[in-house]
């Protein structure tokens, strides 16, 4: 039986202003029907590249350099842009990371979905909107008459994807293109739709080609394996056998690479538990929304309440890891933490009592430091790396002038960067690096906590095992205390000393790694570790 | 910095506005060395002439060289304009940034006061203050310094309150930076590329606030090579000889496409990713 999609030796290159750019290398893959073909790999791997080079929609600077791309034995590289355009939709469909970008902001969900059931199947608008109805019933949605009507912005996450891939399935097409479906979503959310992914696929035995850069949720999904590196397939094979023995170099690094809850990474807990806390938050409280003259006279107030009587202390050395899905407050409390954020309540330090951004002198800054999410915004592309890491040490006087550009290069070699990045622009390194000038940058002032708001959610996963491994590294030499923001449980069971859970802007759950794992108190925790997808291997 | 020039002329906008603009630099520069004649010489013989080799671009209603009249007049359009401009733009470039960082009422308070005076045109504006202030050049340098300055707040505004949001802002707040640094090494130099970008294209409608300033009488005085000064001159006569008209007219239009020409060049220079 011929494959339903069928890729030989396939080679793209993006032409670039320095030359070309190898993007895809001879590649290979087959996926017969009813079969599921997990495509693992890095950012910058090259596979969003092959799903639009499936697709026939590829940038202009897109130079295909030779090989063939079948759908049930039929050439679409020979294929016109018109042919092209009935296929796509029919033939092959395709689900996207973000449903939030993928879905026309302007149109109703019903419009959107009919769309393509008038176009393709050549129903009429009336039968179309019923089908419609029936598919998003299909789907899991509740109330799927309504929600045919609503806009994408009136849907939740979760809601949208299931349009989307309502959409994708909706012509029974042969193959469908999934690239990163779950990414853009809460664990609870994207535990649903993966199985109602494993659903769908049953029922319509669909080829499908799941691209994804975490290896829990290929090894969850598909079938098979495919692990791309540069461009290049590396490693393919059964999922259960490639993942149990990879037998390529790369793939054992990126395997080894998966956080797993049952290997722990972090030393021990400081022993002194009477210690007086380094920072305590008490009674937290923010609420987002302005106060406005206008709305105050009028009577109406619309402010929402982003966390709610957070109480929570840091001790001394401890790594406490925070964690819940977007949206419950996470971020927010380490906003409130560092004076960016107004908050209700007060934090006690050193024997003090703040209540606010302006009582946090130069001392807190001092002790208190942050990391942010994405080392791209953090570090000012304006400043080479010497004068980010010198501004926390003139700013608290660490160290005469003189002497800073020998503290910078240290501070550089602590983060095992070599001492010449000090002379380079943010956008001259690549994130990983990034993300360790930001952290060198927080360390500079030698804190007693350092906030670490989802330092690795951006990062690759073999990067961020090496930013793991350097964190703790620095917490071991200084013994400094982490207040560690994640949504990843597999990552913070590994590192963290205890684990508090936040749901929707309150702290539902504070306990120890073990408490945790030996059976968690809360009813939102267990779901949370049920929702979890198994590491590998 | 090279990068930049050899990106900038790679594309022929760029190109072609760095050409005119560079020409029209060399002009301000030299012009008065170079011009043929005495801007203000007059030879009644020579009147009306049409261009020739000796007057390439003929003469005016008192025998005075166009051509060397345009040369030395660069200096009086085109600088002109570009301090003008140069006033403007960071006059509101302050006052954007400062309104973005401070953010709340302060920021509410800023933009709708500049949001008021951005309702009324700017030549109308320029024309107001100049009325205030009298008529002379200096006065009108600073009418459309003023007239530019709530449109280039409104724009720095835009751009620096993307750069509020980074967290490069943050974590130099997180920190307990002050104010004034934030302001100045963290956001500025951030702001600053877009509004380049927007300044050039100010530029050229500078040169034609000016022209029309003068032309309408309320910029440079008679003698004053002044371009749209001449054009306003020229129109009495314009049935005897056009070029009066035509040349000052061409130059100004040259000026002003050449900087527009640059700014959508500088645009996409320095913005590689569109």
């Amino acid at each position: 039986m011929t494959p339903v999609l069928e890729i030989r030796g396939y080679t793209l290159d993006y032409a670039l202003p320095k030359g070309a750019f190898r993007a895809l290398d001879d590649v290979s893959l087959a996926i017969a029907r009813g079969e599921v073909l997990g495509l693992v790999g890095e950012s910058g791997s090259g596979k969003t590249s092959l799903a639009w080079a499936v697709m026939r929609h590829l940038p202009m600077n897109a130079r295909e350099a030779g090989g063939a791309i079948r759908l049930a034995g039929d050439d679409l590289r020979g294929r016109s842009e018109a042919e092209m355009e009935s296929i796509r939709g029919r033939r092959v469909g395709m689900v996207f990371q973000d449903p939030s970008t993928s879905l026309n902001p302007t149109l109703t969900l019903g419009e959107q979905l009919a769309e393509v059931l008038v176009r393709h199947r050549g129903l009429t608008r009336r039968q179309a909107w019923e089908e419609g109805t029936s598919m998003l019933g299909h789907v899991g949605l509740k109330l799927p008459a309504e929600m045919m009507r609503r806009y994408p912005h009136e849907a939740s996450g979760g809601e949208k994807q299931r349009v989307v891939i309502a959409t994708a399935f909706a012509c029974q097409p042969e193959l469908i293109l999934f690239d990163e479906p779950t990414t853009a979503l809460d664990v609870i959310t994207a535990r649903q739709i993966l199985d109602l992914f494993a659903r769908l696929q049953q029922e319509t035995a669909v080829a499908s080609l799941y691209i994804s850069h975490d290896l829990a949720v290929v090894g969850g999904v598909a079938c098979r394996v495919a692990v791309i590196h540069r461009g290049r397939i590396v490693e393919e094979g059964e999922v259960r056998r490639v993942f149990a023995a990879p037998r390529d170099d790369y793939t054992r690094r990126l395997i080894a690479a998966v956080p797993r809850p049952d290997r722990r990474l972090a030393s021990p807990a400081p022993a002194d538990e009477a210690a007086p806390p380094v920072v305590e938050a008490q009674a937290i409280t923010v609420e987002y929304g302005r106060p406005s003259l206008l709305a105050d006279l009028l009577g109406r107030r619309r402010r929402f309440v982003a966390a709610r009587d957070l109480d929570l202390a840091v001790r001394p050395g401890e790594i406490l890891g925070v964690v819940g899905e977007s949206g419950s407050g996470k971020s927010t409390l380490a906003k409130a933490l560092t004076g960016l954020n107004r908050f209700a309540g007060e934090i006690r330090f050193a024997g003090r009592r703040l209540t606010g951004a302006r009582d946090m002198d130069r001392l807190y800054r001092r002790d208190v430091q942050i990391v942010f999410q994405h080392p791209d915004s953090s570090l000012n592309p304006r400043q080479r790396v010497a004068e980010i890491l010198s501004r926390p040490l003139k700013l608290y006087g660490a160290a005469a002038a003189r002497e800073i550009p020998g503290r910078v290069a240290e501070l550089l070699e602590q983060v095992r960067l070599p001492a010449d990045f000090a002379r380079r622009y943010p956008h001259q390194l690549s994130g990983g690096e990034k993300q360790r000038v930001a952290i060198a940058r927080a360390f500079a002032s030698h804190p007693k906590l350092v906030i670490c708001d989802e330092v690795t959610s951006s990062l690759d996963v073999s990067v961020q095992a090496a930013v793991i491994e350097l964190l703790l590294d620095l917490q071991r030499r200084y013994g400094t205390a982490y207040l560690f923001i994640t949504h990843d449980l597999n990552l913070i069971r590994q590192i963290a000393h205890r684990i508090a859970v936040m749901h929707r802007g309150e702290l539902v759950e504070l306990s120890t790694v073990d408490e945790i794992a030996h059976g968690p108190k809360h009813a939102y925790t267990r779901a949370l570790i049920d929702a979890v997808p198994a590491p590998v291997g | 910095m090279s990068e930049l020039l050899g990106r900038l002329l790679r594309s022929p906008q760029g190109a072609i506005g760095c050409a005119i603009v560079a020409l029209a630099g060399l002009t301000v520069a030299f012009g008065p060395l170079l011009a043929p004649y005495s801007p203000e010489g007059l030879y009644p013989l020579a009147r009306y002439q049409a261009p020739s080799a000796e007057h390439w671009l003929g003469t005016d209603q008192y025998g005075r060289d166009i051509l060397s009249r345009l040369m030395v007049g660069a200096r009086a359009t085109i600088a002109m304009a570009f301090t003008a401009t140069a006033i403007g733009t960071l006059a509101g470039a302050v006052i954007g940034t400062t309104s973005a960082y401070l953010g709340g009422r302060a920021d509410e308070a800023i933009m709708r006061t500049v949001d008021a005076l951005l309702s009324v045109p700017s030549l109308l504006f320029a024309l107001l203050i100049v009325n205030l202030l009298g008529k002379s050049a200096f006065n009108a340098l600073i009418a459309v310094g003023i007239a530019f300055t709530p449109g280039m707040a409104r724009i720095t505004r835009s751009v620096a309150l993307a750069v509020r949001k980074q967290d490069y802002v943050n974590a130099a707040i997180a920190r307990g930076e002050s104010s004034l640094y934030i302001v100045l090494r963290e956001m500025m130099p951030n702001v600053i590329a877009p509004i380049v970008v927007e300044m050039t294209i100010r530029v050229s409608f500078a040169v034609m606030l000016f022209a029309t300033l003068s032309f309408l009488g309320l910029g440079a005085q008679p003698p004053a090579p002044e371009w749209g000064l001449m054009v306003a001159e020229g129109r009495k006569f314009m049935h005897l000889s056009a070029g009066m008209i035509v040349w000052p007219s061409l130059a100004i239009a040259a000026v002003a496409i050449g900087f527009n020409l640059l700014g959508d060049g500088l645009r996409d220079a320095l913005n590689p990713r569109t």
